[in-house]
């Protein structure tokens, strides 16, 4: 969009000696130290044309600076502007330029040595632009944030008053202002009191002034200042009868989109950009929206704004600009960093993980760390893979390989283990919500739900195969016991709610009573999908009932719910909702098939199932998603990487979406083998995935590995057994491999964040004082210590010496060696301590209790 | 125990619209300055966020819900008589004696009414305020409680005791969902048990203090490596933890709290030596010492649900330790001057049937049930709410769990308007009534 000015040639042009140029000086400058002007590359204008159309027509202009090594700078209050005919346009502040006659003219810019410019056609210069309520007065109230989610656009509207978000529904919104009423959520029925918020008699008078400016209160504070120019211009309009349209206002082209530049941004700490609006109209002209559009910092330490849109560098991270306006909203993603790197090295790649990752990270201007040497990556893969630590054997053993493959070779032995099978059993029946009782009481139920998962795994069915059987399971499928807690079939809109944001990562759930705040997805589309879950039944009696669809969603047999209760209806209009998939294609019963099977198969082909799968999958082994949360795909909730998650998401289809794949993939990466020792520059970096992140074992993962370092296995009993003290689990089972987990008891796994299952499980891995005191005097903590069996017991008895002990078990405990200094001071601590005994205890206390232990880094 | 049964809630039309034209919608109607104005100062400070007497609150949680005509609002389809209390005009069921002398001290609502027709739904309904929604969670009232006053003397601020036994499916409902950790409820086991041992908060024998300055020596060692190398916040937070959880071991008052061998036989036995009794002695003992919310759930396991022998159940295994124990706790609050800055609500999540089904039991009642409540500045010694000639059907101010929760909030000094944005941008009201409006607290109480 801008035009380069190469270096050479240059043509010498000393504006002062320039008749007709007009000159602006260069404003205070902003930025930190940057490269030298004999860096200086290439300069650019933004945007590099633009056409102003009626009176007073302006345009927001950005020049930016390129330097060697590719890091651009935003220089449009330090560059000097002219314009070739003052006649056609004039200079305003800051980068604006003003349409003053119709015509064609040059901006042309001038910073350090290097020129650029941009065409600037201006028409109807003499008419006042016709009014339309959403240009002008929507604009203001998308500005002054009126129409916020947290405001007036929030699901119930505020105080009774509603506007649609972003102004995206203009027309609703005028009939609020203009006719009032009070706005009901469950209800289309506008309230009484039914009063005008404006007063075209006495526009001053009009609440739509008088709150907003605190002349009564108003619990959004001040919103408009009295006397300022939106202040005037809502007057103004009012006084003017508060008309929707003006002149051939209705005939304007309307907005389809909006444009922001630049859509990635890098700046140093203290430096500012101007960011550019562009609105795309149903006429294919662009029109400057820079000023009509309402800015937002997502992380308002890292990056501010002003309302012109002028980006401040706070501190160095990175932060999400939102750009609301006109219904629409874009973003642009502002990176910030403490110093620049001049030499910014080649980066060794693996495959295309990193070059999205990498590629990232060097516009962002963050260096990744180092690879991980041999003992943290075998920890991290082993974790990830398998769920469990290695042996102190295995650790030995790998380190001492010679093997330049030994990494890939781990990988694939891994991946074939039954350990692999054992956690991703684990994991996927977290997300399946296997339990005893949300699946149906009956354990036979959830060990067969259980079982089917096991299957899956260890034959690595394709995960859209295993999805779409969950989906459309019916019958004695096992995988239909989740639809059937408690022996009643829960209402179609929650299984439906579940079944999309486990495999699509979608929320429609504010759909539900209401159109959804900030997506597109509307009521109606949320109770489609539901009827796709209305004619299911459940057949025969308990403990053995199974659950079917209606052939026709309608009648079924004389013994098994009425046919009204097969339907799905509307809770606003009352009205039966017939099967429609989210993109509006209905789904008739006299199809091929039934409903729910070919929405199945519909949610597994579709593009958001292979995203919204690999981004879960992903976290697993990142502690975060490309979307995060992983099951919240949202506009305003955009991808860190959105080209990394694409491909990601088409490797997997491509591949079968084969689960043993992705992880390979992702293992071999050299991404993922980085270090998660920082460095001087990705040390506030938490998103771009320059270093590994530390992150704490899950519950189970945690148990068990306690258990595998002291040598001590856990018991669990069952409280659902008739006879108490029997049913527990084999001694030896694995917290993993627990079945149904909620009805093994377990203190320890309660205290650490074991999920219940009824509803989608989410983990929390922070601290907290439970938890805390429980590593100090819990029994987990204090009764694995010492004992037959126990490892430091054991070595103890066997007479190894303190510094083989030491190393015995920081090999099992953190897959390393210990440092020569670490067994200097905890001999001498050892040899502190009253008794050997004692110490060797507390040594392995401190070992399960540390930070080294408890985290996958 | 999962039982499901045929009771109908009643349909959301029923529900009185009062409210909507209330403080909630000033907005609208600031056409009229001079009400507006008048509604401003309703809104201001006073009404809002004035200190409340109440610093601390006991919820007696009666698992599996009681049935109403057999406890606060006795009617002729009870088995048991009704007979009069200490207060002129309120009867209340012959199956509660003790507490009947002590009705001045408590305020009777005859007229809940909650959603949720089984236990899951229904207790997540009554501990949050929020009807189940599988696709996320609802912090419960101890949590926002919590959040509100935050904690004092060095005490847990939350406290569920004894913690459910078997399954947590019901004792998850009462946690602080995506308040986060810092006010999820601490849970202890149970106090009448021998082998009751402050979990967590005293040190085991084997360890002496001086051990565990050794330890502390040995994880310093063993973690400072890690430590230099990995940067993560959440490093400072357990240690921050860390260091509470150290000083509560090592703070002897904090132990003393929970040790209930430092209670006289007398007042044990008084309580009742059962889970009830002292899981509510244990409550006084925590909220004296600074906690602020106690979820006293001595009945767990749905003790209430008597499908089956409702009369016999409510007679001879329920009644008699809820009688006892919040008699024991009125009384023992009141004397050591405690009751004026307490709270105690006793309820169940549902209430019962008002006919007996086949197996002579009832089933559940979601539609209309009684509750009761006192201390912390209520005034108490009253019945609100009215239900009909069966217990079945209310018939004159109905109230809901989000009027019970801004009550408690109010005498609390909390501002029961508030709403908490959850972490996807969903806003979640404290104290939350039917049809998307806010509770108001119940006027005739505080």
């Amino acid at each position: 969009m801008s035009k380069l000015v190469s270096r050479l040639p240059q043509i010498p042009m000393l504006p002062t000696l320039v008749a007709g140029f007009l000159l602006i000086p260069a404003l205070q400058s902003t930025a930190g130290p940057e490269p030298s002007s004999s860096d200086l590359l290439s300069l650019r204008l933004a945007p590099d044309k633009t056409t102003l159309r009626w009176k007073d027509a302006s345009q927001q202009f950005s020049v930016v600076a390129t330097f060697a090594g590719g890091r651009e700078t935003d220089v449009t209050s330090r560059a000097e502007f002219s314009l070739a005919d003052p006649a056609v346009a004039r200079l305003g502040s800051a980068g604006r330029v003003v349409a003053a006659g119709d015509g064609q003219t040059w901006l042309k810019v001038t910073f350090a040595s290097l020129k650029a410019q941009a065409s600037v056609v201006v028409v109807d210069s003499a008419r006042p632009p016709p009014f339309t309520y959403e240009k002008e007065i929507g604009a203001i109230l998308t500005r002054r944030g009126c129409n916020d989610v947290a405001c007036h656009a929030g699901v119930k509207g505020q105080g009774g008053f509603r506007l649609s978000i972003n102004a995206a529904h203009p027309r609703q919104d005028y009939d609020w202002i203009v006719e009032g009423g009070v706005f009901q959520v469950l209800t289309d029925e506008r309230g009484e009191p039914i009063v005008p918020r404006v007063d075209t008699e006495a526009p001053e008078s009009s609440l739509l002034l008088r709150k907003p400016s605190l002349e009564v209160a108003h619990g959004g504070g001040l919103r408009l200042e009295k006397g300022s120019a939106d202040y005037q211009a809502i007057a103004n309009w009012i006084g003017r009868g508060a008309p929707y349209h003006e002149g051939n206002g209705g005939d304007l082209p309307k907005v389809e989109g909006l444009e922001v530049f630049p859509r990635e941004g890098l700046l140093q700490e203290g430096g500012s950009r101007q960011l550019i609006v562009t609105a795309l109209l149903s006429d294919g002209t662009r029109e400057d929206y820079t000023h009509r559009v309402r800015f937002e910092s997502k992380q308002q330490e890292v990056a501010e704004l002003d309302r012109q849109g002028l980006v401040r560098a706070l501190n160095p991270g990175e932060s999400n600009i939102l750009v609301r306006g006109a219904g629409y909203e874009v973003q642009s993603r502002i990176g910030v960093v403490a110093e620049w790197i001049h030499d910014y090295p080649e980066l060794p790649r693996a495959n295309f993980i990193d070059d999205e990752v990498f590629a990232k990270l060097r516009k962002f201007n963050i260096l990744p760390s180092r690879r991980s040497g041999d003992a943290e990556f075998l920890r991290r893969v082993c974790l990830d893979l398998t769920g469990r630590m290695p042996p102190a054997g295995r650790v030995r053993e790998f380190l001492a390989d010679p093997d330049p493959q030994k990494r890939e070779k781990l990988i694939e032995v891994l991946l074939d283990s039954p350990e692999f099978v054992d956690y991703w059993t684990f994991r996927l029946a977290d997300l399946f919500r296997v339990a005893v009782f949300p699946v149906g009481i009956n354990p036979k139920w959830s060990q067969s739900y259980w079982e089917w998962i096991r299957d899956a795994v260890a034959r690595n069915r394709p995960y859209d195969r295993v999805a779409e059987e969950r989906i459309s399971a019916q019958g004695y499928s096992p995988a239909s016991r989740h639809y059937l807690p408690y022996l009643v079939l829960p209402p179609p809109e929650n299984m439906m709610g579940e079944e999309i944001r486990v495999f699509m990562g979608r929320r429609l759930d504010c759909a539900q009573c209401h159109d959804h705040p900030y997506e597109r997805w509307t009521q109606d589309q949320f109770w489609g999908m539901a009827a796709f879950f209305g004619s299911m039944f459940r057949l025969g009696a308990n403990p053995e009932s199974v659950v079917f669809d209606s052939p026709d969603g309608r009648e079924v047999a004389a013994d098994v719910p009425s046919p009204t209760e097969l339907r799905v209806l509307h809770p606003r209009t009352g009205q039966e909702v017939a099967p429609t998939l989210l993109n509006g294609t209905r789904v008739a019963f006299d199809g091929p098939g039934f409903p729910r099977g070919e929405m199945a198969k519909w949610i597994t082909s579709h593009p958001y199932f292979a995203e919204a799968s690999v981004n879960r999958f992903w976290s697993y082994f990142f502690g975060r998603g490309i979307v995060d949360p992983v099951d919240d795909f949202r506009s305003n909730n955009p991808p860190t990487h959105p080209e990394l998650l694409r491909r990601l998401a088409e490797d997997f289809a491509r591949n079968g979406y084969d689960l043993r794949h992705l992880f390979r993939r992702i293992a071999r990466s050299r991404t993922y083998q980085l270090s998660s020792a920082v460095n001087r520059t990705n040390r506030a970096d938490r998103l771009n995935y320059s270093r590994a992140l530390s992150r704490p074992l899950d519950a189970e993962i945690l148990l068990d590995a306690i258990c595998d370092v002291t040598g001590v296995p856990e018991t669990y009993g069952n409280w659902l057994h008739k006879k108490k003290g029997r049913g527990g689990a084999p001694r030896g089972t694995r917290a993993v491999q627990l079945k149904e987990t909620d009805i093994y008891q377990s203190t320890f796994l309660d205290t650490f964040g074991r999920p219940n299952r009824f509803s989608i499980p989410e983990r929390d891995g922070k601290s907290n004082l439970t938890r805390a005191l429980h590593l100090l005097v819990g029994s987990t903590y204090n009764e694995k210590l010492w004992a037959e069996g126990a490892r430091v017991y054991e070595l103890f008895k066997g007479g190894a010496s303190d510094a083989e002990i030491v190393e015995e078990l920081y090999l099992a405990a953190f897959s390393r060696f210990p440092t020569p200094s670490e067994v200097e001071e905890l001999e001498r601590l050892i040899a502190q301590t009253p008794s050997r005994e004692q110490a060797l205890r507390d040594l392995q206390w401190a070992l399960i209790t540390s930070r080294e232990f408890a985290e996958n880094h | 125990m999962l039982k499901r049964v045929g009771c109908q809630v009643g349909t959301k039309e029923q529900w009185n619209r009062r409210e909507f034209i209330g403080v909630g919608s000033l907005g609208f109607l600031g056409i009229h300055l001079s009400q507006a104005l008048r509604l401003e100062a309703a809104l201001s400070d006073t009404a809002r966020s004035s200190p409340g007497k109440a610093k601390a609150c006991i919820l007696v949680w009666l698992d599996g819900g009681p049935s109403q005509v057999d406890t606060w609002d006795p009617k002729p389809n009870s088995s048991f008589r009704p007979i009069p209390t200490n207060v002129a005009g309120i009867q209340i069921s012959e199956l509660l004696p003790k507490l009947a002398k002590r009705m001045d001290k408590l305020a009777v609502i005859r007229s809940i009414k909650s959603f949720g027709n089984d236990h899951p739904q229904a207790v997540h309904y009554s501990a949050t305020g929020h009807l189940h929604n599988p696709a996320m969670q609802f912090p419960a009232l101890g949590s926002i409680v919590a959040k509100e006053l935050g904690p004092r003397n060095n005490m847990p601020p939350y406290v569920i005791a004894p913690r459910w036994e078997k399954s947590t499916q019901y004792q998850d409902y009462f946690k602080s969902a995506f308040l986060g950790p810092d006010y999820a409820p601490m849970t202890i086991p149970d106090p009448s048990k021998e082998d009751y041992q402050v979990p967590n908060l005293s040190l085991p024998k084997s360890l002496m203090p001086a051990v565990v300055d050794n330890r502390r020596s040995f994880l310093q060692a063993v973690d400072r490596h890690y430590r230099h190398r990995v940067e993560s916040l959440e490093h400072s937070r357990m240690d921050a933890f860390l260091e509470k959880a150290w000083d509560m071991i090592l703070t002897p008052s904090v132990g003393a709290a929970f040790d209930l061998s430092k209670e006289s036989t007398r007042t044990r036995e008084a309580y009742g030596l059962d889970s009830v009794g002292q899981s509510l002695l244990l409550a006084r003992r925590l909220v004296e010492a600074g906690t602020r919310f106690v979820t006293a759930a001595g009945y767990h396991g749905n003790s209430w649900d008597t499908h089956k022998g409702n009369d016999k159940g409510h007679r001879d295994r329920l009644t008699p330790p809820l009688d006892r124990a919040l008699s024991a706790l009125l009384d023992d609050l009141n004397q050591r001057g405690l009751y004026e800055s307490t709270l105690v609500v006793a309820m169940g999540e549902f209430g019962r049937t008002p006919h007996i089904n086949p197996d002579l039991g009832r089933d559940h009642w979601p539609g209309c049930w009684s509750l009761v409540l006192g201390g912390g500045g209520l005034q108490t010694g009253q019945v609100v709410g009215k239900s009909d000639e069966q217990g079945a059907v209310i018939v004159e101010r109905p109230i809901s769990i989000g009027d019970l929760f801004a009550t408690v909030y109010k005498a609390m000094g909390i501002d029961w308007h508030k709403e908490y944005m959850t972490p996807v941008g969903r806003p979640i009201k404290i104290a939350n009534s039917f049809d998307d409006l806010t509770g108001q607290p119940i006027s005739e109480l505080v």
